[in-house]
């Protein structure tokens, strides 16, 4: 097998082919079926030169309107993910930072008050203009000046002054100590991006303005989109050659590339296998059918589980810790307690997440960096029960037990331990109703005759796990599975889907949800800040308002205090931010603000009749998503099939 | 005289009051929804991305009021909102922000007036022939063969429905797209290859539409004039050897219409607010999904501008067929 990876020589990402030989095993079964060729639904473009993948965040609202600095704009609709480029971007399959606008890390003085950003030099807009520092300034100083834009208040509150010593230097003064400043500019699904100095300074007001066409430095430009939000096509620049994306990776193949909008999962599974659709974010069950159905297709992962497995988000479950009797950890760590996590497992998602015992997901470089170091002190970790008695949770077999539960599903995939660790995880805790019972009761909770857990009021335990409606998302995964568990445990327990979850969550008006544990971490690189940050004292808010913060408004001292040595850590320093981070993470399985359950896993599928070497499992070069930043950096590699 | 002042003036005033009171009522429900503009486009922003700062979320709030025009009591936005609809604007989409109301409604009304408005006269008017031919020759073999056909066809689910045209005529047959109102890269233009292109891409929306809203119309028709035919006076005028095509025409179907003219009226009206369910199958630029978006990301500028328009649709629609019943129906006369 020939792979394509990108390597890193002194800092600079190259690329190189090398020769693998790999044994898979497919599972899937396809049915050959012979059928009539698609009709042409390509109005005017030829299909073997053109990539079709479904947008994320679903049908544009804003069609004709670019402005992304303003309000929310559907980004991954091509704005994103091919026609800006970051000063700095993430790619969580290699853990690697990699330079986009930027020409090397930010250099900041001792005491974080003041950075530098070196810039790349031989980019050009989209409409030929040089980009230079001028645009970075006037970037920082436009959002300053309009309170209109999103990222306003940050920078007004954070920035002392900008300015550009040569074409290719920016200098920031901050109005405070701030050693993470840089990653405003730091693309990990959504970044502030830099404007063009040359078209934005014309227009009198820059927060109404619709920057239509949009200009970027990517390697594709706007070619056309619908008006009513289905589809936008994009071109690739003639001088492709002056995009980061083709200084660093080289001409990308696709001349074009379409964000198509599918109301419903049966007109993307019947799409892509009428060949109409390259790429596309898809349910267990419609993954499964396209798998099944499709000669040409693949998941990201050859075999069991197929699933994308090294998101960077970690899914579980969250309590509003500011409401009786969720506020008492004993009460949190009882309902973790309560679960039968392989069972949980099979029901969320059939098995096919990485379980993690810590509040980041167990992928990527996560595990290396601070689950494995964790294990020791995991393994010790105890619970109190009360009356002296102690009990160790931690439990290194539950990933084994989430494989039993695969084979036994008739799900066939290498019996090895390094298979097993890579798509199941390192450890979870152990299934412990007994224990659980003693944690409630050593807080005045009963259980009534039927076998029924009572409040320490003496009123029954209702809980309503609030999720959105989707039943494709992990938020309503993860309430469907807990409620099971809680319900089969003796607590009269509901899941609670409504349209209205991401407003219930951010006004605090829940007691239980589906929801993201704790803050992704950046997805590369091991500095924790922005996952540890939100939980600061900080950002907690009474309930009813909008919290900026975790949406189950814990904190401590002891983690704000975590937080403030972060804030004073060299980011780049990787032993320094690993040791602060591993302590952060401690607190927060000591307290068990939310539960962790397993990492984000994606449902995605490709189909290779146009084109083929797309980033799966076994030739990671970058992350597979076409909704991410880096998904103008899988162009390069993408092979046309000749079809 | 006797007309306008006991009957039209009334009439007006009752019409103008339900009006007013819809349009009152759908300024105020969507402010009881749990779903607040300004949070959704925060967590829109704040879900995925990384451009907004825990720290600075109260200033963002407060911006976003500004911008989306929510500052002041209710009760002022209520007045402003009346000034604003005067003058036909409902004002900018919040959760698409800063898109007028107005464009947005522009945008998908031509896609879902063209759908539904072909596709509930063919329905209506098939169903009504053909099941006023059925009803009145009810013994016949064909007769019952097509009630047999409408028994069937009318309790199936429509979502099932028009995903098993779906599958059969787009993934099976492949005769048409699978999704769409356009190949992707058209753009709209008065010229053949749009016009066939969206004729093309509307086929399989409007044949399930015809279908399913045809059999409904074709039982009710056919229920209705067997019921009409077995009037007396009908008996008598084919006893008194009237010519037969007389009775269908004057005797039966004139009768027999005046309550599908009335649903007809409401089923225009109804156009207005889109038809969800065919917009989600057939992946159909409209007016149904961008109601749907806008309740759900509790988009009440978006809300009011959808259902205001559909308010005074259908109250219009019930005025006009009020005011000209007397045309079809020669029992009324408004003294």
């Amino acid at each position: 097998m020939e792979v394509t990876r990108i390597v890193e020589v002194e800092g600079t990402p190259v690329v190189e082919t090398v020769i693998e030989t790999q044994e898979v095993v497919v599972t899937a079964t396809p049915v050959p079926v012979e059928k009539e060729e698609a009709p042409d639904v390509l109005g005017v473009l030829p299909r073997n030169e053109t990539v079709i993948a479904d947008i994320l965040t679903g049908r544009v609202g804003t069609p004709g309107n670019f402005n992304d600095w303003v309000g929310w704009k559907w980004r991954d609709r091509g704005m994103q993910n091919l026609a800006w480029e970051p000063l700095w971007l993430v790619d969580f399959a290699t853990g690697k930072i990699i330079n986009g606008l930027a020409d090397g890390d930010p250099i900041y003085s001792d005491d974080f008050t003041t950075l530098t950003i070196p810039l790349r030099q031989g980019v050009a807009w989209h409409d030929g203009e040089p980009f230079t520092a001028a645009d970075v300034v006037y970037t920082i100083e436009t959002l300053v000046k309009y309170d209109g834009f999103n990222a306003h208040s940050y920078f007004a509150d954070n920035v002392k002054s900008v300015s550009a010593p040569d074409d290719y230097t920016v200098e920031i003064e901050l109005t405070q100590s701030n050693s993470r400043f840089h990653t405003r500019f730091l693309d990990r699904w959504g970044v502030t991006h830099i404007m063009p100095k040359h078209i934005f300074e014309k227009e009198a007001d820059p927060v109404a303005f619709e920057f239509n066409p949009v200009v970027g430095t990517g390697p594709y430009k706007l070619h056309s989109y619908d008006e009513s939000g289905f589809w936008t096509i994009w071109e690739k620049r003639e001088d492709w050659d002056k995009s980061p994306t083709g200084i660093m990776y080289g001409e990308p193949k696709p001349k074009y590339v379409v964000l198509q909008y599918f109301a419903n999962e049966g007109a993307k599974i019947l799409a892509q296998l009428t060949h109409q659709a390259d790429y596309l974010n898809l349910s267990s069950d419609g993954l499964k059918a396209v798998l099944a159905q499709c000669e040409s297709c693949r998941a990201y992962q050859p075999t069991f589980p197929w699933v994308v497995n090294n998101d960077p988000c970690i899914t579980g479950i969250v309590f509003n810790s500011t409401i009786p009797p969720y506020d008492n950890k004993d009460v949190r760590w009882a309902l973790l307690l309560a679960i039968n996590i392989p069972e949980y497992m099979g029901i969320a998602v059939d098995g096919t997440g990485v379980l993690s015992p810590v509040h980041i997901p167990s992928l990527g470089t996560y595990p290396e960096n601070f689950i494995k170091p964790m294990v020791s002190w995991l393994t010790d970790f105890e619970l109190d029960l009360g009356n002296g008695e102690k009990f160790k949770p931690y439990d290194p077999t539950a990933p084994a037990q989430e494989a039993e539960y695969a084979v036994g599903r008739g799900y066939i995939f290498p019996n090895d331990p390094a298979y097993i660790e890579k798509a199941f995880g390192i450890g979870w805790y152990k299934y412990a109703p007994d224990e659980a019972a003693k944690l409630l009761e050593k807080n005045g909770f009963s259980k009534n005759a039927d076998g029924q857990w009572l409040l320490p009021d003496g009123e029954p335990w209702q809980i309503r796990c609030v999720s959105n409606t989707d039943t494709t998302t992990h938020g309503y995964r993860n309430c469907i599975a807990a409620t099971q568990q809680w319900k089969k445990f003796g607590i009269d327990a509901e899941p609670y889907p409504t349209e209205a979850a991401a407003d219930l969550n951010n006004t605090g008006d829940f007691e239980v949800s589906g929801n993201w544990p704790a803050q992704e971490p950046w997805g590369a690189g091991p500095d924790l800040y922005r996952t540890l940050d939100l939980w600061n004292s900080e950002y907690v808010k009474p309930n009813g308002e909008v919290t900026g913060g975790q949406v189950g408004r814990w904190s401590s001292p002891e983690m704000d205090a975590v937080i403030k040595k972060l804030r004073e850590t060299d980011p780049t320093d990787s032993e320094a931010v690993i040791e602060v981070g591993i302590e952060g993470l401690k607190i927060a399985v000591t307290e068990m603000p939310g539960i962790p359950t397993y990492g984000y896993v994606g449902f995605m599928s490709w189909d290779e009749t146009y084109w083929s070497n797309w980033p799966g499992s076994e030739n990671a070069y970058t992350q597979p998503y076409a909704h991410w930043g880096n998904f103008k950096y899988m162009m390069p590699f993408l092979e046309p099939t000749g079809k | 005289m006797t007309f306008i002042r006991r009957y039209l003036i009334p009439r007006l005033i009752q019409y103008v009051l339900v009006t007013f009171l819809g349009i009152t009522a759908v300024f105020f429900i969507p402010r009881f929804l749990p779903n607040d503009p300004i949070v959704r486009t925060i967590t829109a922003i704040q879900s995925r991305g990384a451009t907004l700062d825990p720290a600075t979320i109260d200033e963002t709030v407060t911006n976003l009021k500004r911008m989306y025009g929510l500052e002041g009591s209710w009760l002022e936005q209520y007045g402003n909102f009346w000034l604003r609809l005067f003058r036909a604007d409902f004002g900018v989409s919040f959760f698409q922000f800063p898109t007028p109301v107005s464009k947005l409604i522009g945008i998908a009304l031509p896609w879902t007036a063209g759908l539904l408005l072909t596709t509930t006269f063919l329905n209506w008017t098939l169903g009504n022939i053909i099941g006023g031919l059925a009803g009145y020759y009810s013994r016949n073999r064909w007769s019952r063969a097509l009630d047999a056909v409408a028994m069937v066809i009318r309790p199936l689910p429509y979502y099932i429905f028009a995903f098993a045209l779906l599958l059969l005529l787009a993934y099976w047959v492949r005769w048409f797209p699978v999704s769409g109102g356009t190949a992707i890269g058209r753009k709209v233009a008065f010229n053949w290859p749009f016009i066939k292109d969206v004729l093309w891409h509307s086929f399989l929306p409007a044949l399930s539409l015809t279908i399913l809203g045809g059999a409904v119309n074709f039982q009710t028709m056919k229920l209705i004039v067997q019921n009409v035919n077995a009037e007396n006076y009908v008996q008598y005028a084919k006893l008194g050897g009237i010519n037969e095509s007389r009775i269908v025409s004057k005797y039966v179907i004139r009768n027999a219409i005046l309550p599908q003219i009335t649903n007809l009226a409401l089923a225009l009206g109804q156009i207005f607010s889109g038809a969800l369910i065919t917009e989600i199958v057939f992946s159909y630029p409209g007016l149904g999904t961008l109601l749907y978006n806008a309740i759900v990301t509790g988009d009440y500028n978006l809300i009011m501008g959808i259902t205001t328009i559909s308010i005074v649709a259908i109250t219009t629609a019930i005025l006009v067929v009020d005011l000209l019943y007397p045309f079809w129906d020669p029992r009324i006369r408004y003294m």
